[in-house]
């Protein structure tokens, strides 16, 4: 998609958690804002807007994106995931299931993404070391500093599934 | 919301991308990963009136061309890490690519193009670059040149590059049989390096170094070349010499840069302790056993 510089309005196109969705958005609005107040998918958050936080993760085309750092006329035609489409049948994913149980959250702000880079991280290594874990959320800060308890629920995920 | 407005433009190919920079006439820029682009943008740091995103313009790619091999400017550091060209053959840049700093975000959006454009002093990319060896491919309005990489970085956040010209890739020299080594200080895993070393040793049959290279980054504006070759070729490897190269770095960098993380004598400092560590990783990775 081209836009003229004197354009107030552009209509954007993305597939959303499987679905088609169109909308007006702002040409200069990052992708984390046309998500957010265009597509009405607010469970990611808005933290640093510096790509350092991680709270504004979210899934373009299959691989994990700080979605702050994109221009929202940038992604035309992908397909995004978001914490509201994590899940295809409504209840909670193993991973969600995990950080549930084993408290992996506290506040919530940094959830959404947290999800996102253990999700990425056990689709590309299920068995990972708890070095290799940290490493994965290293994009992703929390701000009540809860990370052991994030660390524990994706280990116990890894388990799980081996 | 990026409080400026601009046009936006998804050229297919580097021609068209050349085309719309001279027609911005210098007040375009040209979006790849937009890890720095984005932000600047957003807090108006940089306000071009028209935003050339590369994301459909073909440079993504890893070949071996001959006997070098061509990184496209738009490659992401996840591109890289899923290359198997650059597995075999510059496994340098596989371990820059890895240790990226920010998560797997960022690897996946940051392109090594967007790092060397961006020229700052303590990112991987330019360090890793200069330390594989070889040549910038630019293009501008109706030309087409070569540069050493020495001489594409100018400074910090500054680059050989004109107004109307663009960066579309790299031709990167191979080494053939060389061992790397990769070392950055940092001082927590979400901050910017301090320091970053690059390292290359090749052993001859009798175990004797046969050639040796090493730059320096982040204690510079740009980075250096250090010439530890001059110690180490002709040498059994061992540690009093490694030790003895890696003082060369203490002395490569006159005026060392400073920022709000490291003043320059820190810098300078750790240059050559850096360098000793990327000169190590060098000989682990070769197989040949650690002094």
């Amino acid at each position: 998609m081209n836009v003229d510089r004197g354009a107030n309005e552009v209509e954007l196109t993305i597939e959303l958690n499987g679905r088609s969705r169109r909308a007006p958005i702002d040409p200069r609005a990052l992708l984390i804002e046309a998500l957010r107040d265009a597509f009405g998918a607010t469970g990611a958050k808005i933290g640093c807007l510096n790509g350092d936080c991680g709270a504004c993760t979210v899934m373009v085309d299959g691989q994990i994106v700080k979605s702050c750092l994109e221009l929202a006329i940038s992604a035309e035609g992908a397909a995004v995931r978001t914490i509201e489409g994590i899940s295809g049948n409504g209840g909670l994913t193993p991973i969600q299931q995990a950080f549930w149980d084993l408290q992996g959250f506290q506040c919530g702000f940094c959830l959404s993404g947290m999800l996102f880079s253990a999700e990425d991280l056990l689709a590309r290594n299920p068995n990972p070391t708890e070095a290799e874990i940290r490493e994965a959320i290293s994009g992703n800060l929390c701000r009540c500093t809860g990370y052991q308890h994030i660390v524990d629920a994706i280990a116990a995920v890894s388990r799980d599934d081996s | 919301m990026i409080p400026e407005r601009f046009s936006y433009l998804a050229p297919s190919g580097p021609e068209e991308a050349v085309a719309a920079l001279a027609a911005a006439g210098g007040s375009a820029r040209i979006l790849s990963g937009g890890t720095w682009l984005v932000p600047d943008m957003g807090r108006s740091a940089v306000r071009p009136t028209a935003v050339i995103d590369l994301r459909a313009a073909g440079l993504d790619l890893v070949e071996p061309v001959g006997e070098r091999l061509r990184v496209g400017a738009a490659c992401s550091y996840a591109d890289l890490l899923a290359s198997p060209a650059l597995a075999d053959k510059a496994p340098l840049l596989l371990k820059m690519a890895a240790g990226i700093t920010g998560g797997r975000q960022i690897r996946v959006q940051g392109t090594i193009g967007g790092s060397a454009c961006a020229a700052r002093p303590s990112s991987d990319a330019p360090t890793a670059l200069l330390g594989q060896g070889g040549e910038a491919l630019i293009i501008g309005p109706g030309t087409e040149r070569r540069l050493p990489l020495e001489d594409f970085f100018v400074g910090a956040e500054r680059t050989a590059l004109a107004a109307d010209e663009m960066l579309t890739g790299f031709d990167l020299e191979l080494h053939p049989g060389a061992s790397w080594g990769y070392h950055k200080l940092k001082h927590s895993a979400g901050s910017w390096p301090i320091a970053t070393a690059a390292a290359r040793i090749s052993t001859a049959e009798d175990g004797a170094c046969s050639a040796a290279g090493l730059v320096l980054g982040g204690v510079g504006e740009r980075p250096v070349r250090v010439d530890v070759a001059t110690v180490l070729v002709g040498q059994p490897l061992e540690e009093g010499l490694l030790r003895e190269a890696a003082e060369l770095a203490s002395s490569a960098v006159p005026e060392p840069y400073r920022d709000e993380l490291a003043s320059g004598e820190y810098r300078q400092a750790v240059a050559a302790p850096v360098a000793l560590r990327a000169l190590r990783d060098a000989l682990l990775a070769g197989g040949v056993s650690a002094p």
